[in-house]
């Protein structure tokens, strides 16, 4: 009789155990890397943990912005520019040498803003002091920081250049933080990426499909 | 007559008797070790060509003979890491700098994958294959890059095999490699405990100790893994010379290899190489453990999502929108 009840009462327990065990151990995966990083918070020092971070070989200037309070630094611009710096030819007199503006620049193509209201020279670079870019609000900008003319209007892509969201970093991922400028990547008189042919191709898996 | 006495005349003989079959048979293992050695020289080689020079010879038998990566003290792990440079020099001809170097503290890394940015350039495929040395006899890549419609969620509906100019309109570029999951049901496959995962959060493959079942293969949801079908064919002079025991080393026939997050870079504090070739700035690497990084930034502030994340396997890889 005894060992009835006893049959009884462990079939009355298996289902409610079968339930309990098995969605413990999904809760218990379920904290998992998501609660292992949020939970990270306190500040990692790069130079203490990795050694040896290679030196870029890239001339860097320091982001007049700071993330979370840190300094991060920029690829420089003006030792890439092929006839920086502008003011050799363009110092507050007419440049007298005849077809010079499309020898100079006639490469470019300017296809920056919408249809109906395209931007013009100008629209970011000082007339009167040509080795400068201007805000619409009359800020001279450098052309190092050239990421300050863009974010005017790309104020979204700026906040995420700062953050890391946008853009890429240079060669590490460690040590220095130096962040590819926006002039990079995107040629700034035709910020589109081009359609182009892709690098390589990846071969089908299975000779049937 | 006295039966002690007959006895103590016989022992000798006896023992005369026992003292022969020992050395028999200690003649008979000597004799079986030579062979074996001799047989095991030749599976080594294959048994085909040459036996190699004498050094090759006993380079390759340490290296048979050796222990698990993660049972190996420190110095077995320069040792044999002396011994894959040395062998790489001699049957290859080329001076390569392998390391072994150890996880680095605080560090857990992790992946994002920009699904707006990526234009399908596959700059990162081409830059896998060669600093991986992937083989380029069967075409391995690690990365795939699904083009897919707007809309689409899964890479199973995309298309892997676009050969046109890029990006198309209404499309969306999808990339597609080893997740490195926390929860990594490769690992729990394998018979060996060939593969694991690191400290730094990267799941590695020990190329020695894997015997080809595929089992992990098979565990993977996610299509992460490659197997090496025959030997791999890498020109000498498109070879990585700077390699990681746990990485880009030369695998053999019949092992298995994946993603490793280049192990030999990011635990120098350098960027991966498909990281530092992306050409559109869509992924984005760093330590999940320094809420200063990149990484963190990105799962903080944009609207992320991993893929079958309802399989519980915990991948260190999201994918985000701008």
């Amino acid at each position: 009789m005894n060992t009835q009840k006893f049959k009884n009462c462990l079939r009355g327990i298996l289902p409610a155990l079968l339930l309990i065990l098995p969605t413990e151990a999904a809760y218990s995966a379920e904290g998992g890397v998501v609660e292992t990083y949020k939970n990270a918070t306190a500040p990692f020092d790069d130079a203490t943990h990795v050694e040896a971070v290679l030196p870029l070989a890239v001339k860097t200037v320091p982001v007049s912005e700071r993330y979370r309070g840190k300094l991060f630094y920029t690829e420089a611009r003006k030792d890439k520019l092929e006839r920086f710096s502008c003011s050799k030819c363009h110092n507050n007199q007419p440049v007298q040498i005849p077809r010079s503006a499309e020898m100079a620049h006639g490469k470019i193509a300017l296809a920056h803003g919408s249809e109906d209201r395209p931007l013009s020279c100008f629209t970011c670079h000082k007339k009167d002091e040509r080795d400068y870019l201007v805000t619409e609000q009359g800020m001279k900008v450098d052309m190092d920081h050239s990421y300050q003319m863009c974010g005017q209007c790309h104020f979204r892509q700026k906040k995420d250049w700062v953050g890391g969201a946008h853009g890429k970093r240079i060669a590490n991922w460690a040590g220095q933080r130096v962040v590819q400028n926006c002039t990079a990547c995107h040629n700034p008189h035709s910020p589109r990426f081009e359609k182009r042919w892709p690098a390589t191709y990846s071969p089908p898996l299975s000779k049937s499909k | 007559m006295d039966p002690r006495k007959n006895k103590i005349c016989q022992k000798p003989d006896k023992q005369n008797c026992q003292h022969n079959r020992q050395r028999d048979r200690r003649e008979f293992l000597k004799g079986a070790a030579r062979v074996a050695a001799f047989g095991g020289a030749a599976m080594l080689t294959g048994c085909s060509g040459t036996l190699g020079s004498k050094e090759e010879l006993s380079l390759r038998w340490k290296e048979y003979f050796k222990k698990h990566y993660r049972l190996m003290t420190p110095e077995e792990k320069d040792e044999t890491v002396q011994r894959l440079e040395r062998l790489a020099k001699i049957r290859n001809g080329v001076n390569i700098q392998m390391s072994s170097a150890a996880p680095i503290d605080g560090v857990l890394f992790g992946y994002a994958f920009n699904v707006t940015r990526c234009e399908g350039y596959m700059e990162c495929v081409a830059a896998c294959v060669k600093e991986n040395n992937l083989d380029r006899k069967s075409d391995m890549q690690y990365i795939r890059i699904f083009e897919m419609e707007h809309g689409q969620m899964s890479p199973e509906v995309g298309n892997a095999k676009f050969f046109h100019k890029v990006p198309v309109e209404d499309h969306f570029y999808m990339g597609v490699q080893c997740y490195h999951c926390q929860n990594a049901p490769c690992v729990k496959a394998c018979p060996t405990k060939a593969t694991w995962q690191e400290p730094d959060g990267i799941v590695v493959v020990d190329y020695d100790w894997c015997i080809g079942c595929r089992y992990c293969i098979a565990a993977c949801p996610y299509y992460g893994r490659r197997f090496n079908w025959n030997d791999p064919v890498v020109p000498k002079q498109d070879m990585t010379k700077k390699q990681h025991y746990l990485g880009n080393r030369m695998r053999g026939r019949g092992q298995m290899e994946k993603c490793t997050f280049c192990v030999q870079r990011s635990r120098s504090g350098r960027l991966p190489a498909c990281v530092e070739a992306c050409p559109t700035g869509a992924r984005v690497f760093g330590n999940l453990l320094d809420p200063d990084s990149e990484i963190r930034f990105v799962l903080k502030h944009k609207k992320v999502f991993r893929w079958k994340e309802d399989l519980g396997t915990d991948p260190k890889f999201w994918y985000f929108v701008d």
